[in-house]
């Protein structure tokens, strides 16, 4: 089974992000970790079905560097190939990104893809659907587990509500994986350096089409909750705590 | 790996960090299992551990689970009658091969994969280090505006980060200030010392920690190094040296009573009965004993007990060694903490106060007083908090 991981990286939420009006500023960026889920989950499907798993890192020019110790990563944890897709791009728009991948991934042969469902920047989370749309393929999300029965793929998928939904889909095929059915695997600090010497990562170029859509016009900070202490004993505190429920229409 | 290679793995990691044939002296006499807080619950006690090594069994102690079930306690390794390095390199050595097959306790995964990405365990950020300084009335030496100063004092990750941690932090350094001590910190130029990555295997992890921690080390001048943190006393004092880093290094305990007469002068008189827990890199693997009680009985008006297991045969408090991350783990096997048991012995005593002095014992401590129902009848203080309420 020929299988593909896609790897973004997102700002490090744990150091400061800088908020300007058209532009984000992290000082960081750490890979996706939805999509670390799904290598893991290549990973995992790789030793059920055997086969080889690709990582695709997916950067823009300033990031490129980025991605080389989480591609390293992969490869310390046994992924075969690892691809650095520079973006060349001039919007934001997720739709034009899954474009510019599906016109490289479209010959590639692969029999599945793996996305992250998600990513803490909103706009990448919808890059598996939108990359399925492109390239016309079926499209699982919500995935925490894969099988192959008789050459197909049998998927778990999450459906709310402590649910699990099992689902039948042919090859080729992309999939949403919010969480890979095993932790993580730890890499010991030794031997991510070395995968980070050895590694082979090639590179290609991606050219975004630019495609009429929605545009970004300004950034802003979230607003900080206001946080108000309710004093008193507990009778009145209850009594307050009503109060301030009815005046948000909670109650 | 298979077993064959685990076994060369394992004995090449063995010879590099002690004498690997030293095991081959084992007698089996069994002291280390019965003396270990967790030898009733562990299918490998560390005599068993050699049986199996030994019968080439690595795996099926592997499997098992016992090398996550120690907190490096030291117990064992004091008490072995030939002197095998259990707690440094058996154990250690048997945890990297986990790490090498990608599957350790999440928790401590985790605290792993933080220090070598942000320096510290928390996932906190390096830029926010120092931030504990900020909350004191007095001003905190950075090195890097003061470039030197006698002491160089690490607060290290739980006394930087760790919400409770950090007011231990803050209480030692108001004493240095208050005694008008020549010190600074290296704020967030500072990043984990090291001795629980060694103690969990991650071995590369430490070498790397303690290469980057002594080139920043070698930027300032500086006579000696202060620290209340018990595991960053001991790797300074005894792994640093192994990489060529020879400076005087102290534990809290020791500078305290190195200050005794001037601190005996501004001591004022507090009322209650206290009793001193030896901390296991305090007291057993150190042998700092006498230190922190003769500070403890100079406080006038303080009434000091003993506790039943004192000094080299004090119980563990579950903390060190990893044992902050391994705690849901080892739940598995063992219904009570250490730190319970302890808590309750500190009670039993009838102690007002129960004093450590190793970081790590507070928060697992209090945490016990809540397992255990004594919140509000015991208190946990480490001991520069105690010396900073008698001279404030
Ligand atoms: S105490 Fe030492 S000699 Fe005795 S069984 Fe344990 S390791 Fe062997
Ligand atoms: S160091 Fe302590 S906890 Fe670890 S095996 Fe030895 S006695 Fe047990």
């Amino acid at each position: 089974m020929k299988i593909c991981a896609v790897l973004r990286v997102v700002p490090d939420l744990v150091e400061e992000i800088e908020i300007e009006e058209t532009e984000i500023v992290p000082f960081a960026y750490i890979a996706n970790e939805r999509d670390e889920h799904a290598v893991e989950e290549a990973l995992i499907l790789k030793e059920k079905a055997g086969g080889s798993v690709d990582v695709l890192g997916v950067v823009d020019e300033d990031t490129a560097s980025d991605v080389d110790e989480p591609l390293a990563m992969a490869y310390a944890k046994g992924a075969d190939n690892l691809i650095k897709a520079i973006l060349s791009r001039k919007t934001f728009r997720r739709y034009e990104v899954a474009k510019g991948l599906a016109e490289f991934l479209k010959d590639k042969g692969y029999d599945v893809i793996f996305t992250g469902i998600q990513a803490i920047d909103a706009f990448a989370g919808t890059l598996g659907g939108m990359l399925a749309r492109c390239m016309n393929l079926p499209y699982i999300g919500g995935v925490v587990e894969v099988d192959v029965q008789n050459g197909t793929l049998v998927v778990k998928k999450e459906l709310g509500g402590g649910l699990l939904g099992e689902y039948r889909v042919s090859t080729p095929a992309i999939l949403g994986v919010v969480s890979a059915e095993r932790p993580l695997k730890f890499v010991p600090f030794a031997k991510l350096k070395k995968a980070m010497k050895e590694a082979n990562i090639d590179e290609v170029d991606i050219e975004v089409p630019e495609i009429e859509g929605i545009d970004v016009l300004r950034y802003y900070e979230p607003p900080k909750p206001e946080i108000t202490l309710l004093e008193g004993d507990p009778e009145e505190l209850a009594e307050k705590l009503v109060e301030v429920l009815k005046e948000v229409s909670v109650l | 790996m298979d077993v064959g290679e685990m076994l060369e793995t394992y004995f090449e990691r063995l010879s590099e960090v002690s004498e690997s044939e030293r095991y081959k002296q084992c007698l089996q006499c069994g002291t280390c299992g019965g003396s270990c807080p967790y030898g009733i619950a562990s299918p490998f006690t560390p005599r068993r551990m050699i049986l199996a090594l030994r019968a080439k069994l690595i795996d099926e102690i592997l499997e098992s689970g016992a090398q996550w079930l120690c907190t490096a306690c030291y117990t064992c390794s004091y008490r072995c009658p030939s002197q095998i390095p259990l707690t440094d390199a058996i154990i250690p050595a048997l945890r990297e091969l986990s790490l090498l097959e990608g599957n350790p306790p999440e928790e401590l995964a985790a605290a792993l994969m933080n220090t070598a990405r942000y320096g510290n365990p928390f996932r906190e950020s390096p830029r926010k280090r120092d931030s504990w300084t900020k909350e004191v009335e007095f001003e905190v030496p950075l090195m890097s505006k003061k470039k030197e100063a006698d002491v160089l004092f690490i607060p290290e990750c739980f006394g930087a980060y760790h919400r409770r941690c950090r007011e231990i932090t803050k209480a030692f350094a108001e004493v240095m200030y208050l005694l008008g001590v020549d010190f600074a910190i290296l704020g967030n130029e500072e990043r984990c010392i090291g001795d629980l990555t060694r103690l969990c295997g991650e071995f590369g992890l430490f070498e790397d920690l303690m290469e980057k921690n002594i080139k920043t080390f070698e930027k300032y001048s500086f006579n000696r190094i202060v620290t209340h943190d018990a595991h960053a006393f001991n790797a300074l004092k005894r792994e640093y040296p192994k990489m060529g880093f020879e400076k005087e290094v102290l534990h809290h305990t020791q500078f305290l009573f190195e200050n005794l007469d001037k601190l005996k002068d501004m001591f004022n008189e507090l009322d209650y009965t206290v009793t001193y827990h030896d901390s296991c890199y305090v007291g057993r693997r150190n042998g700092i004993f006498e230190e922190p009680r003769e500070v403890i009985k100079a406080i006038p008006g303080l009434r000091f007990v003993e506790m039943k297991r004192i000094r080299e045969n004090a119980l563990c408090c579950g903390g060190g060694g990893g044992g902050v991350w391994l705690d849901s783990f080892i739940r598995n096997f063992l219904k009570e903490r250490p730190a319970e048991d302890r808590v309750r012995e500190a009670a039993s005593v009838g102690a007002d106060v129960l004093v450590t002095a190793c970081i790590l014992d507070v928060p697992m401590f209090e945490d016990a007083l809540k397992v255990t129902g004594l919140e509000g009848q015991l208190v946990v203080k480490d001991i520069s908090e105690l010396v900073l309420e008698a001279i404030r």
